[in-house]
């Protein structure tokens, strides 16, 4: 197998793309070649490891700051719900 | 015709109400833009956070990015190409504000829960990742964390789908280099 095909088919397997059948082939053929096998689970592991990225938190006061925004650019837009109070000041705390 | 009534029902809602504030917004009602933004604030919002690496920047980057709708609401078209046109311009954005700020030199706010040892793996894959060159680094948020299709992803890079799955594996390929050992420590 050319090393061009050989890496083709190590990154279709990293991303889930094979068929079934050809991915069964591909384990098989890398119990026995350690190389094979290192190539093909570390790049699986980054591809899972991707997925398992958590998304950034949209918050709340995030929603809120991006609809400020655009208000402040002259833009007719509503929120979902009326704006908290804290939302539109932020005084310092005095005790 | 067919297409439409297999699409889930969820999938057929949304893509019914999009064409509803796309028709209202082209037709000069500016309170439509409300509706795109509670369709895709969130997804927009998770997109710039992304390739900006802190929140100020993602949630001006967003802003601005459904400011552009509004201001370019007549060349909108309800032919279910809105929303790659739509991360089109939140793309171009990000570069520009990559370009101004140097953000890529500067470091995350991005945070990260779960046990200690997956919280470190997550916080070293996403540093591997904001390190990455960008022609790799935008298919890899395209395709593997926002889990867009090569064609669409493919699309708003203006590339063809195989020149985006080459950057797709070969940027793989250079953030398995980037986190050596890393992986198999944690495995």
């Amino acid at each position: 197998m050319n090393n061009e095909l050989y890496s083709k088919l190590v990154d279709l397997y990293a991303g889930n793309e094979l068929p079934a059948e050809l991915e069964d082939q591909m384990e098989l053929a890398a119990a026995g070649n350690a190389g094979l096998n290192h190539d093909m689970t570390t790049l699986r592991r980054v591809v899972d490891a991707l997925h398992n990225l958590e998304d950034p938190e949209y918050t709340e006061e995030s929603y809120h700051r991006i609809l400020m925004k655009l208000y402040s650019r002259g833009v007719d837009i509503q929120p979902r719900e009326p704006v908290s109070s804290h939302f539109q000041y932020n005084l310092p705390l005095q005790g | 015709m067919a297409s439409v009534f297999s699409m889930p029902n969820d999938a057929l809602r949304d893509s019914l109400a999009e064409k509803r504030w796309l028709n209202a917004l082209g037709k000069g009602d500016p309170s439509a833009l409300g509706g795109l933004y509670e369709m895709y604030g969130e997804r927009i919002f998770r997109y710039t956070f992304r390739m900006l690496g802190n929140r100020t920047d993602a949630e001006d980057a967003t802003a601005e990015t459904f400011l552009r709708v509004l201001r370019r609401s007549t060349e909108l078209r309800a032919d279910g190409a809105f929303r790659t046109w739509l991360f089109r311009i939140a793309r171009n954005l990000c570069i520009d504000k990559m370009r101004q700020h140097k953000l890529m030199e500067l470091p995350s706010d991005a945070h990260y829960s779960g046990s200690e040892e997956r919280a470190t793996l997550r916080v070293t894959v996403q540093q591997a990742l904001s390190d990455l060159p960008i022609e790799y680094r935008e298919p890899l948020v395209l395709c593997d964390l926002e889990e867009m299709a090569a064609r669409e992803a493919a699309e708003i890079l203006h590339i063809s789908v195989p020149a985006l799955k080459s950057r797709l594996y070969r940027g793989r390929r250079a953030l398995r280099d980037k986190l050596g050992g890393t992986l198999e420590r944690t495995s």
